[in-house]
């Protein structure tokens, strides 16, 4: 057996994934910057602030080389908001609260501004777009806008537990903290559960159901059950499904189904 | 190809700047994710895992170089202890930068081999299907011909030859010498074992008597959990079941958005580089 594990990345391995977020730390001694296999590490000066993946960073901590300062969403005060919209709104009685933004999409209250994705450029010469871990969502921020305060992001639940863990004394009322996330779990984990109805449209061809601000963690476990309830609705309509495209097939063949749709129906009556 | 292809083309990182170090940490990092979310083999990466490889090779040189100056004694041993607190707090420092380094290397390699891995166990698990979708349709045609008039028929002469030198995309060439060396033991195991007691014509490991194909693949219907990236993407349902054409669905992820859809019907925008597989 070349590989044991299932389809679909394993909790140990979205853990694996959350290390790479980058935080922002306070050194406690010098060292200098390293070229690491995942990129270039800042060179550490005692009283200014660095930037540092959570694994690097909780390493430094545990040997007491430096102190992490907690993303800004990590607040009771944020947690506490976000939890007032996961359970008060009605419009978010069904669905996430929305995720942080990616690089270039319109924060939510203005909706009405295009996003516009602008790529970087591999070597190879294809687009890359920079997505989480490998995004800014969890370093301190002085300046935060006050829409980004309110939001998750997608390693929440990992990187929150990760510094309850091995930083509780760098964060503000720890017990509070804890508290709110492990609300904040409930919460969202019956929310996927009460989701299960509208999973029907993915099985069915060019559809698929949204699941907009979930969490790296929750998706990870949410995934054998939503894939095999998906799958197993797949197989159950897959002839109903085969029948329509073979109906839509024989319209096409009868003249398009585009321009000339119309010829035909005058033809018919 | 649009301006900004262009742009790209002769604005081409240099593969030994740190930045392009982080940016090729960053694909690795998101193609493991996908080739371990999706059922059907992805195309084998070459230039990256050729960078990966030799930055994976150059650290662990520099690695052992800063363990052998750690493990050296400093030159100048007879010194004062002023000088002494200065050699313990540099090697407490060589030591730090070390582990450091080390988990580093460990976590790269870990990917490197989890994809490895992973790769090779869809490999086996649908040999005959690659090895079928890797070779030339012609020499197949004349080369089942010629052996169904041979009566002593072994099911190692279903296994379409493959030239084993040059990579056959999806798989890298080490990949196809593994893929053909697997499926000759196995036909020579399933000959020796029950096959070889069967009749010639019902010892063939790709038969299709009955209008099915016992020849299995990777079931690229099934569901996968994909982020939009770009400001749009449509689902899109390929040919198939006497459709011609690509049907665009009715469905657009917009940005930020995840969503969980068949995997056929974004597979071209993962190409493209417009979601990314979770």
């Amino acid at each position: 057996m070349a590989f044991p594990l299932p389809r679909g990345i394993m909790p140990p391995e979205i853990s694996f994934l959350a290390e790479m977020e980058m935080v922002t730390i306070l050194p406690r001694q010098r060292l200098e910057g390293l070229e690491l296999l995942g990129g270039p590490v800042e060179p550490l000066i005692p009283p200014r602030r660095a930037s540092l993946p959570l694994w690097l960073a909780l390493l430094l901590k545990r040997q007491r080389r430096a102190n992490i300062l907690p993303p800004s969403w990590l607040h009771p005060e944020s947690l506490s908001f976000i939890l007032d919209i996961e359970t008060q709104y009605e419009e978010y009685k069904d669905t996430f609260s929305p995720p942080p933004p990616l690089p270039g999409q319109p924060l939510l209250h203005d909706r009405g501004e295009p996003a516009v994705a602008t790529p970087r450029y591999t070597p190879d010469g294809e687009r890359y777009y920079p997505a989480p871990p490998f995004l800014p969502q969890n370093v301190a921020r002085d300046h935060v806008p006050p829409q980004e305060l309110q939001t998750l992001p997608f390693h929440w639940l990992e990187v929150g537990n990760m510094l309850l863990d091995a930083a509780s004394d760098d964060l503000v009322d720890p017990d509070q903290t804890r508290r709110l996330l492990k609300e904040l779990r409930e919460v969202r984990m019956a929310k996927i559960r009460s989701g299960v109805d509208a999973l029907d449209a993915a099985a069915m061809g060019g559809g698929g159901v949204a699941l907009t601000g979930v969490g790296a963690i929750e998706l990870g476990e949410g995934r054998r059950f939503i894939s095999g309830v998906v799958d197993g609705l797949r197989r159950i309509g897959a002839s109903r499904e085969q029948a329509r495209r073979e109906e839509l097939a024989e319209e096409m063949a009868n003249g398009g189904y585009d321009a000339t749709q119309d010829d035909d129906d005058e033809m018919e009556f | 190809m649009d301006i900004d292809d262009i742009l790209a083309s002769v604005d081409r990182h240099d593969p030994t700047t740190p930045e392009s170090t982080a940016l090729d940490h960053q694909l690795l990092t998101r193609f493991w994710v996908a080739e371990r979310g999706v059922s059907e083999l992805l195309p084998w990466p070459g230039p990256l895992m050729d960078r990966m490889m030799d930055r994976v090779r150059r650290q662990i040189e520099t690695i052992e170089d800063l363990a052998a100056t750690s493990a050296d004694p400093l030159p100048s041993t007879s010194t004062t202890t002023n000088l002494q607190t200065t050699t313990t707090n540099t090697n407490t420092t060589i030591n730090l930068t070390l582990s450091i380094l080390q988990t580093d290397l460990s976590r790269t390699q870990y990917t490197l081999r989890s994809l490895l891995r992973q790769r090779l166990s869809k490999l086996t698990k649908h040999s005959m299907h690659y090895l079928l979708r890797i070779s030339p349709p012609t020499t197949q045609q004349t080369q089942s011909q010629s052996q169904t008039a041979e009566h002593d028929l072994r099911p190692e002469d279903s296994i379409p030859t493959v030239g084993q030198e040059a990579p056959h995309p999806p798989l890298s060439a080490p990949e196809v010498r593994f893929l053909v060396a697997h499926q000759h033991l196995l036909a020579k195991h399933y000959g020796d074992a029950f096959l070889g007691s069967f009749p010639p014509q019902l010892r063939r490991l790709d038969d299709n008597a009955g209008g099915t194909s016992m020849v299995q693949g990777p079931e690229v219907r099934e569901v996968v959990f994909v982020r939009c990236l770009v400001e749009e993407v449509r689902v899109v349902v390929p040919p198939g079941d006497g459709v011609e054409e690509e049907v665009v669905g009715g469905t657009a992820m917009r940005m930020g958005d995840v969503w969980a859809v068949r995997w056929e019907g974004v597979r071209d925008a993962w190409r493209r580089g417009e979601v990314e597989v979770l």
